[in-house]
Protein backbone atom coordinates (compact mmCIF):
# COMPACT_ATOMS: atom_id res chain seq x y z
CA UNK A 1 0.00 0.00 0.00
CA UNK A 2 1.10 3.53 -0.73
CA UNK A 3 2.23 5.91 1.98
CA UNK A 4 0.40 9.22 2.27
CA UNK A 5 2.64 12.21 2.99
CA UNK A 6 1.63 15.74 3.83
CA UNK A 7 3.51 17.61 1.11
CA UNK A 8 2.27 21.12 1.78
CA UNK A 9 -0.39 23.14 3.46
CA UNK A 10 -1.68 26.62 4.08
CA UNK A 11 -4.43 28.19 6.09
CA UNK A 12 -6.31 31.44 6.04
CA UNK A 13 -6.47 33.43 9.25
CA UNK A 14 -10.01 32.92 10.54
CA UNK A 15 -12.39 35.81 11.09
CA UNK A 16 -15.24 37.67 9.47
CA UNK A 17 -14.15 38.04 5.89
CA UNK A 18 -16.93 40.18 4.49
CA UNK A 19 -14.74 41.25 1.58
CA UNK A 20 -14.08 37.82 0.06
CA UNK A 21 -16.18 35.37 -1.94
CA UNK A 22 -16.01 31.75 -0.79
CA UNK A 23 -14.34 30.40 -3.95
CA UNK A 24 -11.61 33.05 -3.94
CA UNK A 25 -10.86 32.54 -0.26
CA UNK A 26 -10.39 28.81 -0.88
CA UNK A 27 -8.31 29.52 -3.99
CA UNK A 28 -5.87 31.70 -2.05
CA UNK A 29 -4.95 28.94 0.42
CA UNK A 30 -4.96 26.23 -2.22
CA UNK A 31 -2.53 28.30 -4.29
CA UNK A 32 -0.17 28.61 -1.32
CA UNK A 33 -0.41 24.91 -0.43
CA UNK A 34 0.34 23.90 -4.03
CA UNK A 35 3.32 26.27 -4.17
CA UNK A 36 4.74 24.77 -0.98
CA UNK A 37 4.26 21.20 -2.19
CA UNK A 38 5.68 22.04 -5.62
CA UNK A 39 3.76 19.25 -7.35
CA UNK A 40 0.95 18.84 -9.84
CA UNK A 41 -2.21 17.39 -8.38
CA UNK A 42 -4.43 14.68 -9.86
CA UNK A 43 -7.63 15.79 -8.13
CA UNK A 44 -9.11 18.37 -5.78
CA UNK A 45 -11.40 17.46 -2.88
CA UNK A 46 -13.45 20.32 -1.47
CA UNK A 47 -14.85 20.19 2.06
CA UNK A 48 -17.64 22.59 2.89
CA UNK A 49 -20.47 22.18 5.31
CA UNK A 50 -22.84 24.94 4.30
CA UNK A 51 -21.87 26.47 0.97
CA UNK A 52 -25.36 26.07 -0.56
CA UNK A 53 -27.15 27.43 2.47
CA UNK A 54 -24.80 30.22 3.51
CA UNK A 55 -23.12 31.24 0.26
CA UNK A 56 -25.64 30.10 -2.36
CA UNK A 57 -23.02 28.23 -4.37
CA UNK A 58 -22.77 24.62 -5.48
CA UNK A 59 -20.05 23.05 -7.60
CA UNK A 60 -17.56 24.95 -5.51
CA UNK A 61 -14.51 22.97 -6.70
CA UNK A 62 -14.89 24.18 -10.27
CA UNK A 63 -15.03 27.83 -9.22
CA UNK A 64 -12.01 27.43 -6.96
CA UNK A 65 -10.03 25.91 -9.83
CA UNK A 66 -11.29 28.64 -12.18
CA UNK A 67 -9.90 31.23 -9.80
CA UNK A 68 -6.47 29.58 -10.10
CA UNK A 69 -6.65 28.99 -13.85
CA UNK A 70 -6.42 25.22 -13.40
CA UNK A 71 -8.33 23.31 -16.07
CA UNK A 72 -9.46 19.71 -16.64
CA UNK A 73 -8.82 18.50 -13.09
CA UNK A 74 -11.42 16.28 -11.43
CA UNK A 75 -12.92 17.82 -8.31
CA UNK A 76 -15.28 16.44 -5.71
CA UNK A 77 -17.20 18.09 -2.92
CA UNK A 78 -17.57 16.34 0.44
CA UNK A 79 -20.27 17.36 2.90
CA UNK A 80 -20.50 15.69 6.30
CA UNK A 81 -21.66 18.62 8.39
CA UNK A 82 -18.89 19.88 10.65
CA UNK A 83 -17.02 16.61 9.95
CA UNK A 84 -16.65 17.58 6.26
CA UNK A 85 -12.97 18.55 6.47
CA UNK A 86 -11.77 15.25 7.90
CA UNK A 87 -14.14 13.36 5.61
CA UNK A 88 -12.61 15.04 2.53
CA UNK A 89 -9.12 14.22 3.82
CA UNK A 90 -10.28 10.61 4.19
CA UNK A 91 -11.55 10.54 0.59
CA UNK A 92 -8.25 11.98 -0.67
CA UNK A 93 -6.28 9.52 1.45
CA UNK A 94 -8.20 6.58 -0.03
CA UNK A 95 -7.61 7.88 -3.56
CA UNK A 96 -3.85 7.82 -2.94
CA UNK A 97 -3.89 4.52 -1.05
CA UNK A 98 -5.69 2.90 -3.96
CA UNK A 99 -2.89 3.94 -6.31
CA UNK A 100 -5.32 5.76 -8.57
CA UNK A 101 -3.86 9.18 -7.69
CA UNK A 102 -0.34 10.24 -6.68
CA UNK A 103 -0.98 13.75 -5.42
CA UNK A 104 -4.30 15.14 -4.28
CA UNK A 105 -5.27 18.46 -2.73
CA UNK A 106 -7.95 19.00 -0.12
CA UNK A 107 -9.35 22.43 0.53
CA UNK A 108 -11.83 23.11 3.31
CA UNK A 109 -13.80 26.33 3.33
CA UNK A 110 -16.86 27.80 5.03
CA UNK A 111 -18.14 31.36 5.36
CA UNK A 112 -20.94 31.50 7.94
CA UNK A 113 -20.62 35.29 8.16
CA UNK A 114 -22.36 35.69 4.84
CA UNK A 115 -25.40 35.23 7.12
CA UNK A 116 -26.74 36.93 10.25
CA UNK A 117 -26.17 35.12 13.53
CA UNK A 118 -29.74 33.79 13.87
CA UNK A 119 -29.60 32.50 10.31
CA UNK A 120 -26.32 30.81 11.25
CA UNK A 121 -28.25 28.92 13.95
CA UNK A 122 -30.70 27.71 11.28
CA UNK A 123 -27.89 26.52 9.04
CA UNK A 124 -25.78 24.98 11.81
CA UNK A 125 -28.84 23.08 13.07
CA UNK A 126 -29.29 21.27 9.77
CA UNK A 127 -26.91 18.59 11.08
CA UNK A 128 -29.76 17.53 13.37
CA UNK A 129 -32.74 15.55 12.11
CA UNK A 130 -34.57 18.24 10.12
CA UNK A 131 -38.02 16.72 10.63
CA UNK A 132 -38.05 15.65 14.26
CA UNK A 133 -35.38 17.70 16.02
CA UNK A 134 -34.68 20.97 14.21
CA UNK A 135 -38.41 21.33 13.43
CA UNK A 136 -39.15 21.74 17.14
CA UNK A 137 -36.38 24.26 17.75
CA UNK A 138 -33.56 21.99 18.86
CA UNK A 139 -30.03 23.05 18.00
CA UNK A 140 -26.71 21.24 18.52
CA UNK A 141 -26.15 23.61 21.45
CA UNK A 142 -29.29 22.39 23.23
CA UNK A 143 -28.14 18.76 22.98
CA UNK A 144 -24.66 19.71 24.17
CA UNK A 145 -26.25 21.41 27.18
CA UNK A 146 -28.19 18.28 28.10
CA UNK A 147 -25.05 16.15 27.74
CA UNK A 148 -23.14 18.62 29.92
CA UNK A 149 -25.82 18.30 32.59
CA UNK A 150 -25.70 14.52 32.40
CA UNK A 151 -21.89 14.52 32.61
CA UNK A 152 -21.75 16.88 35.58
CA UNK A 153 -24.38 14.82 37.38
CA UNK A 154 -22.73 11.47 36.66
CA UNK A 155 -19.24 12.52 37.72
CA UNK A 156 -20.19 15.09 40.37
CA UNK A 157 -18.80 18.24 38.82
CA UNK A 158 -19.95 21.82 39.17
CA UNK A 159 -20.12 24.32 36.33
CA UNK A 160 -16.88 25.91 37.60
CA UNK A 161 -15.14 22.65 36.71
CA UNK A 162 -16.44 22.69 33.14
CA UNK A 163 -15.24 26.30 32.86
CA UNK A 164 -11.67 24.93 32.96
CA UNK A 165 -12.08 23.89 29.31
CA UNK A 166 -12.64 27.36 27.77
CA UNK A 167 -9.94 28.80 30.06
CA UNK A 168 -7.42 26.25 28.75
CA UNK A 169 -8.51 26.88 25.16
CA UNK A 170 -8.02 30.62 25.54
CA UNK A 171 -4.57 30.00 27.07
CA UNK A 172 -3.63 27.95 24.01
CA UNK A 173 -5.15 30.39 21.53
CA UNK A 174 -2.78 33.14 22.69
CA UNK A 175 0.18 31.53 20.94
CA UNK A 176 -1.64 30.61 17.72
CA UNK A 177 -1.28 33.48 15.22
CA UNK A 178 -4.25 32.13 13.25
CA UNK A 179 -6.67 32.02 16.19
CA UNK A 180 -9.83 34.12 16.36
CA UNK A 181 -9.36 34.93 20.07
CA UNK A 182 -5.81 35.55 21.23
CA UNK A 183 -6.44 36.58 24.79
CA UNK A 184 -6.61 34.72 28.08
CA UNK A 185 -9.89 34.17 29.87
CA UNK A 186 -10.34 34.16 33.62
CA UNK A 187 -12.81 32.09 35.60
CA UNK A 188 -15.01 35.14 36.23
CA UNK A 189 -15.12 35.92 32.48
CA UNK A 190 -16.57 32.47 31.88
CA UNK A 191 -18.88 32.51 34.89
CA UNK A 192 -20.26 35.96 34.09
CA UNK A 193 -20.79 35.33 30.39
CA UNK A 194 -24.28 35.09 28.96
CA UNK A 195 -26.29 31.91 29.53
CA UNK A 196 -26.98 30.41 26.09
CA UNK A 197 -28.46 27.01 26.96
CA UNK A 198 -28.24 26.32 30.65
CA UNK A 199 -25.86 25.26 32.09
CA UNK A 200 -23.74 26.31 29.09
CA UNK A 201 -22.60 29.91 28.71
CA UNK A 202 -21.21 31.89 25.81
CA UNK A 203 -17.67 30.74 26.67
CA UNK A 204 -18.72 27.10 26.17
CA UNK A 205 -19.51 27.76 22.50
CA UNK A 206 -16.94 27.89 19.74
CA UNK A 207 -17.70 30.96 17.62
CA UNK A 208 -18.57 30.28 13.97
CA UNK A 209 -15.93 31.93 11.82
CA UNK A 210 -15.02 32.25 8.14
CA UNK A 211 -11.91 30.38 7.10
CA UNK A 212 -10.19 28.19 4.54
CA UNK A 213 -7.37 25.67 4.75
CA UNK A 214 -5.66 23.54 2.12
CA UNK A 215 -3.39 20.53 2.28
CA UNK A 216 -1.61 18.60 -0.46
CA UNK A 217 -1.21 14.85 0.05
CA UNK A 218 1.27 12.80 -2.00
CA UNK A 219 2.38 9.19 -2.20
CA UNK A 220 5.96 10.33 -2.89
CA UNK A 221 8.42 12.46 -0.95
CA UNK A 222 9.23 12.47 2.74
CA UNK A 223 7.95 14.40 5.67
CA UNK A 224 5.03 13.86 7.98
CA UNK A 225 2.63 11.06 7.11
CA UNK A 226 -0.99 10.23 7.68
CA UNK A 227 -0.68 6.81 9.30
CA UNK A 228 -4.35 5.97 9.48
CA UNK A 229 -7.84 7.36 9.13
CA UNK A 230 -11.04 5.86 10.49
CA UNK A 231 -14.59 7.15 10.43
CA UNK A 232 -17.55 5.77 12.34
CA UNK A 233 -21.17 6.85 12.34
CA UNK A 234 -23.59 6.61 15.23
CA UNK A 235 -27.11 6.14 13.91
CA UNK A 236 -28.96 6.07 17.23
CA UNK A 237 -31.22 9.13 17.50
CA UNK A 238 -30.57 11.43 20.46
CA UNK A 239 -33.78 10.27 22.18
CA UNK A 240 -32.84 6.59 22.01
CA UNK A 241 -29.23 6.78 23.23
CA UNK A 242 -28.38 4.53 26.13
CA UNK A 243 -25.79 6.95 27.49
CA UNK A 244 -25.41 10.73 27.23
CA UNK A 245 -21.88 11.01 28.62
CA UNK A 246 -19.86 9.35 25.88
CA UNK A 247 -19.27 9.84 22.16
CA UNK A 248 -19.91 6.47 20.53
CA UNK A 249 -18.78 7.54 17.06
CA UNK A 250 -15.51 8.86 18.49
CA UNK A 251 -14.73 5.72 20.47
CA UNK A 252 -15.44 3.48 17.52
CA UNK A 253 -13.39 5.56 15.07
CA UNK A 254 -10.50 5.92 17.53
CA UNK A 255 -10.25 2.19 18.17
CA UNK A 256 -9.86 1.45 14.46
CA UNK A 257 -7.52 4.39 13.81
CA UNK A 258 -5.11 3.40 16.60
CA UNK A 259 -5.12 -0.21 15.51
CA UNK A 260 -4.41 0.63 11.87
CA UNK A 261 -1.61 3.02 12.87
CA UNK A 262 -0.18 0.48 15.31
CA UNK A 263 -0.16 2.91 18.23
CA UNK A 264 -1.97 3.28 21.55
CA UNK A 265 -3.40 6.42 23.17
CA UNK A 266 -0.22 6.59 25.28
CA UNK A 267 1.83 7.33 22.13
CA UNK A 268 -0.19 10.45 21.32
CA UNK A 269 1.85 13.62 21.89
CA UNK A 270 -0.78 16.12 20.75
CA UNK A 271 -4.43 16.10 19.77
CA UNK A 272 -6.82 18.52 18.10
CA UNK A 273 -10.36 17.61 19.12
CA UNK A 274 -13.81 18.78 18.09
CA UNK A 275 -14.89 21.04 20.96
CA UNK A 276 -17.67 22.95 19.21
CA UNK A 277 -19.11 23.07 22.73
CA UNK A 278 -16.82 22.64 25.73
CA UNK A 279 -18.48 19.42 26.87
CA UNK A 280 -17.66 17.80 23.51
CA UNK A 281 -13.96 18.54 24.04
CA UNK A 282 -14.14 16.77 27.39
CA UNK A 283 -16.03 13.79 25.93
CA UNK A 284 -13.69 13.66 22.92
CA UNK A 285 -10.60 13.29 25.12
CA UNK A 286 -12.30 10.42 26.90
CA UNK A 287 -13.58 8.90 23.66
CA UNK A 288 -10.06 8.99 22.24
CA UNK A 289 -8.84 7.13 25.32
CA UNK A 290 -6.49 9.99 26.24
CA UNK A 291 -8.17 10.43 29.61
CA UNK A 292 -10.11 7.98 31.73
CA UNK A 293 -13.89 8.46 31.56
CA UNK A 294 -15.12 11.11 33.98
CA UNK A 295 -11.62 12.27 34.90
CA UNK A 296 -11.00 15.10 32.38
CA UNK A 297 -12.15 18.06 34.43
CA UNK A 298 -10.26 16.89 37.54
CA UNK A 299 -7.17 16.54 35.35
CA UNK A 300 -7.50 20.03 33.83
CA UNK A 301 -7.49 21.54 37.30
CA UNK A 302 -3.97 20.21 37.73
CA UNK A 303 -2.65 22.21 34.80
CA UNK A 304 -1.96 22.04 31.08
CA UNK A 305 -2.85 19.12 28.83
CA UNK A 306 -1.60 18.55 25.26
CA UNK A 307 -4.94 19.10 23.57
CA UNK A 308 -5.96 21.84 21.12
CA UNK A 309 -2.77 23.89 21.12
CA UNK A 310 -4.54 25.80 18.35
CA UNK A 311 -7.05 27.05 20.91
CA UNK A 312 -9.69 24.63 19.63
CA UNK A 313 -13.12 25.69 18.46
CA UNK A 314 -13.32 28.11 21.36
CA UNK A 315 -10.26 30.23 20.57
CA UNK A 316 -9.20 29.30 17.03
CA UNK A 317 -12.87 29.26 16.06
CA UNK A 318 -15.37 26.85 14.54
CA UNK A 319 -14.63 26.90 10.82
CA UNK A 320 -17.38 24.32 10.24
CA UNK A 321 -16.52 22.10 7.26
CA UNK A 322 -13.01 23.53 6.99
CA UNK A 323 -12.07 22.68 10.57
CA UNK A 324 -10.78 19.18 9.86
CA UNK A 325 -8.23 20.57 7.40
CA UNK A 326 -7.13 23.21 9.93
CA UNK A 327 -6.73 20.48 12.54
CA UNK A 328 -4.60 18.29 10.27
CA UNK A 329 -2.20 21.15 9.60
CA UNK A 330 -2.16 22.24 13.24
CA UNK A 331 -1.27 18.76 14.51
CA UNK A 332 1.36 18.30 11.80
CA UNK A 333 2.92 21.68 12.56
CA UNK A 334 2.91 20.97 16.30
CA UNK A 335 4.84 17.75 15.65
CA UNK A 336 7.28 19.69 13.45
CA UNK A 337 7.51 22.77 15.66
CA UNK A 338 6.34 25.03 12.86
CA UNK A 339 4.41 28.07 14.11
CA UNK A 340 3.78 26.15 17.34
CA UNK A 341 6.08 25.01 20.12
CA UNK A 342 7.34 21.58 19.07
CA UNK A 343 5.62 18.81 21.03
CA UNK A 344 7.63 16.01 22.54
CA UNK A 345 6.69 12.95 20.51
CA UNK A 346 6.12 11.52 17.07
CA UNK A 347 2.38 10.98 16.89
CA UNK A 348 -0.58 13.32 16.83
CA UNK A 349 -4.29 12.75 16.50
CA UNK A 350 -7.13 14.77 15.06
CA UNK A 351 -10.76 14.22 15.97
CA UNK A 352 -13.51 15.68 13.80
CA UNK A 353 -17.19 15.17 14.58
CA UNK A 354 -20.35 15.77 12.57
CA UNK A 355 -23.57 16.67 14.38
CA UNK A 356 -24.00 15.62 17.98
CA UNK A 357 -22.02 12.36 18.01
CA UNK A 358 -23.51 11.29 14.66
CA UNK A 359 -20.17 10.73 12.91
CA UNK A 360 -16.51 11.04 13.86
CA UNK A 361 -13.26 10.78 11.95
CA UNK A 362 -10.00 10.11 13.75
CA UNK A 363 -6.71 10.68 11.91
CA UNK A 364 -3.29 9.61 13.18
CA UNK A 365 -0.34 11.68 11.96
CA UNK A 366 3.29 10.64 12.41
CA UNK A 367 6.65 12.34 11.88
CA UNK B 1 -36.75 29.77 7.65
CA UNK B 2 -39.00 31.13 4.96
CA UNK B 3 -40.73 29.18 2.19
CA UNK B 4 -41.18 25.87 3.95
CA UNK B 5 -42.03 22.80 1.89
CA UNK B 6 -45.68 21.70 1.97
CA UNK B 7 -44.98 18.01 1.12
CA UNK B 8 -42.37 17.70 3.88
CA UNK B 9 -44.84 19.06 6.41
CA UNK B 10 -47.78 16.96 5.24
CA UNK B 11 -45.99 13.64 5.15
CA UNK B 12 -44.81 14.09 8.73
CA UNK B 13 -48.23 15.01 10.11
CA UNK B 14 -48.83 11.57 11.76
CA UNK B 15 -45.71 12.14 13.89
CA UNK B 16 -46.27 15.85 14.46
CA UNK B 17 -49.96 15.53 15.41
CA UNK B 18 -50.27 12.07 16.95
CA UNK B 19 -46.73 10.88 17.85
CA UNK B 20 -47.01 7.84 15.59
CA UNK B 21 -44.01 5.55 15.91
CA UNK B 22 -43.24 2.18 14.35
CA UNK B 23 -43.24 -1.13 16.18
CA UNK B 24 -41.42 -4.09 14.65
CA UNK B 25 -43.89 -6.95 14.13
CA UNK B 26 -41.16 -9.52 14.73
CA UNK B 27 -39.23 -8.30 17.79
CA UNK B 28 -41.56 -5.56 19.09
CA UNK B 29 -38.83 -2.93 19.16
CA UNK B 30 -40.33 0.55 19.08
CA UNK B 31 -38.93 3.31 16.86
CA UNK B 32 -39.54 7.03 17.04
CA UNK B 33 -38.80 8.59 14.60
CA UNK B 34 -39.87 5.83 12.15
CA UNK B 35 -37.34 3.65 10.29
CA UNK B 36 -37.74 1.28 7.33
CA UNK B 37 -35.74 -1.69 8.61
CA UNK B 38 -35.54 -3.00 12.17
CA UNK B 39 -32.19 -3.86 13.68
CA UNK B 40 -33.47 -7.45 13.88
CA UNK B 41 -33.67 -7.41 10.06
CA UNK B 42 -37.43 -7.26 9.73
CA UNK B 43 -39.11 -4.75 7.43
CA UNK B 44 -42.60 -5.28 8.81
CA UNK B 45 -43.89 -2.64 11.16
CA UNK B 46 -47.16 -1.52 12.61
CA UNK B 47 -48.01 2.08 13.40
CA UNK B 48 -48.26 2.76 17.09
CA UNK B 49 -49.34 6.02 18.65
CA UNK B 50 -46.94 6.63 21.52
CA UNK B 51 -48.38 7.31 24.98
CA UNK B 52 -49.28 10.96 25.40
CA UNK B 53 -48.01 11.06 28.93
CA UNK B 54 -44.44 10.66 30.06
CA UNK B 55 -41.62 11.75 32.28
CA UNK B 56 -39.17 14.60 31.67
CA UNK B 57 -35.75 12.96 31.90
CA UNK B 58 -33.48 15.86 30.80
CA UNK B 59 -33.97 19.43 29.63
CA UNK B 60 -32.30 22.76 29.02
CA UNK B 61 -33.47 26.34 28.73
CA UNK B 62 -32.29 27.48 25.32
CA UNK B 63 -31.68 31.20 24.73
CA UNK B 64 -29.85 31.01 21.36
CA UNK B 65 -32.49 29.97 18.82
CA UNK B 66 -33.06 29.79 15.08
CA UNK B 67 -35.10 32.38 13.16
CA UNK B 68 -38.39 30.46 13.56
CA UNK B 69 -38.26 30.75 17.33
CA UNK B 70 -37.06 34.28 18.01
CA UNK B 71 -40.43 35.38 19.40
CA UNK B 72 -40.67 32.30 21.65
CA UNK B 73 -37.31 32.41 23.36
CA UNK B 74 -36.18 31.17 25.70
CA UNK B 75 -37.33 27.69 24.71
CA UNK B 76 -37.49 24.91 27.24
CA UNK B 77 -36.49 21.81 25.31
CA UNK B 78 -36.05 18.35 26.73
CA UNK B 79 -36.39 14.62 26.44
CA UNK B 80 -39.71 13.07 27.41
CA UNK B 81 -39.64 9.36 28.15
CA UNK B 82 -42.97 7.93 27.01
CA UNK B 83 -42.03 4.24 26.88
CA UNK B 84 -39.12 2.12 28.01
CA UNK B 85 -36.05 3.62 26.31
CA UNK B 86 -38.09 5.86 23.98
CA UNK B 87 -37.50 9.54 24.62
CA UNK B 88 -39.06 12.21 22.45
CA UNK B 89 -37.16 15.47 21.94
CA UNK B 90 -39.84 18.06 22.66
CA UNK B 91 -40.56 21.57 23.78
CA UNK B 92 -41.88 21.89 27.32
CA UNK B 93 -44.60 24.55 27.54
CA UNK B 94 -47.06 26.21 29.93
CA UNK B 95 -44.44 26.43 32.65
CA UNK B 96 -41.82 28.92 33.79
CA UNK B 97 -38.24 27.63 33.45
CA UNK B 98 -37.63 27.78 37.22
CA UNK B 99 -40.64 25.52 37.88
CA UNK B 100 -39.33 22.71 35.67
CA UNK B 101 -38.00 19.69 37.55
CA UNK B 102 -36.37 16.49 36.40
CA UNK B 103 -38.64 13.48 36.51
CA UNK B 104 -41.81 15.55 36.41
CA UNK B 105 -44.88 14.09 34.72
CA UNK B 106 -45.76 15.76 31.42
CA UNK B 107 -48.53 15.33 28.84
CA UNK B 108 -48.69 15.99 25.12
CA UNK B 109 -50.54 19.07 23.89
CA UNK B 110 -51.21 20.17 20.32
CA UNK B 111 -49.56 23.50 19.59
CA UNK B 112 -48.36 25.80 16.86
CA UNK B 113 -44.63 25.22 16.24
CA UNK B 114 -43.75 27.92 13.72
CA UNK B 115 -45.25 30.15 11.05
CA UNK B 116 -43.79 30.53 7.58
CA UNK B 117 -44.16 34.25 7.11
CA UNK B 118 -47.48 35.96 6.43
CA UNK B 119 -48.65 33.82 3.54
CA UNK B 120 -46.97 30.47 4.15
CA UNK B 121 -47.80 27.44 6.27
CA UNK B 122 -48.70 27.53 9.92
CA UNK B 123 -47.00 24.44 11.28
CA UNK B 124 -48.22 22.45 14.27
CA UNK B 125 -47.02 19.62 16.45
CA UNK B 126 -47.05 18.00 19.86
CA UNK B 127 -45.33 19.70 22.74
CA UNK B 128 -45.45 18.60 26.37
CA UNK B 129 -46.68 20.42 29.48
CA UNK B 130 -46.53 19.51 33.17
CA UNK B 131 -49.46 17.43 34.42
CA UNK B 132 -49.34 18.46 38.06
CA UNK B 133 -48.68 22.19 37.99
Amino acid sequence: MKNVHIAGGALHVVGRHYDKNIDDMAAVVLDRALAEAGVDIDALYVASSTTELANKQQLLGVYILESLGLDKLPTFRVENGDNSGAAAIAAAYYAIKSGEHHCVAVVGVDKPHDLLSNQQQDVYSTVLDAYFEKYFGFTPLSYAAMMAKAYMKRYEYRYEDLAMWPILMHDHGVSNPNAYFRKRAKLEDVMNSELVSEPLRLYDVGPLVDGAAAVVLCSRGGGPRILSIATASNTTPFGLRTDYVQLYSTMNAAEVAYKKAGITPRDVATAEVHDSFSIFGVLALEGLGLVERGATLRLLKNGDFPVNYSGGFKARGNVMGATGVYQLLEVTWQLEGRGFKRVDGNYGVIHSMGGVDRISTVIVVGV
Amino acid sequence: MKHESVPIYWRNVPQYYRLVGKRCKKCSKLYYPPVVRCRCGSREFEDVALPHEGKLVEYTVLYQVGTDFLKQKPLIVGLVEVADGVRIPSQIVDVQPEKVTLGMRVEAVFRRVSTDGRHGLVMYGCKFRPVDL
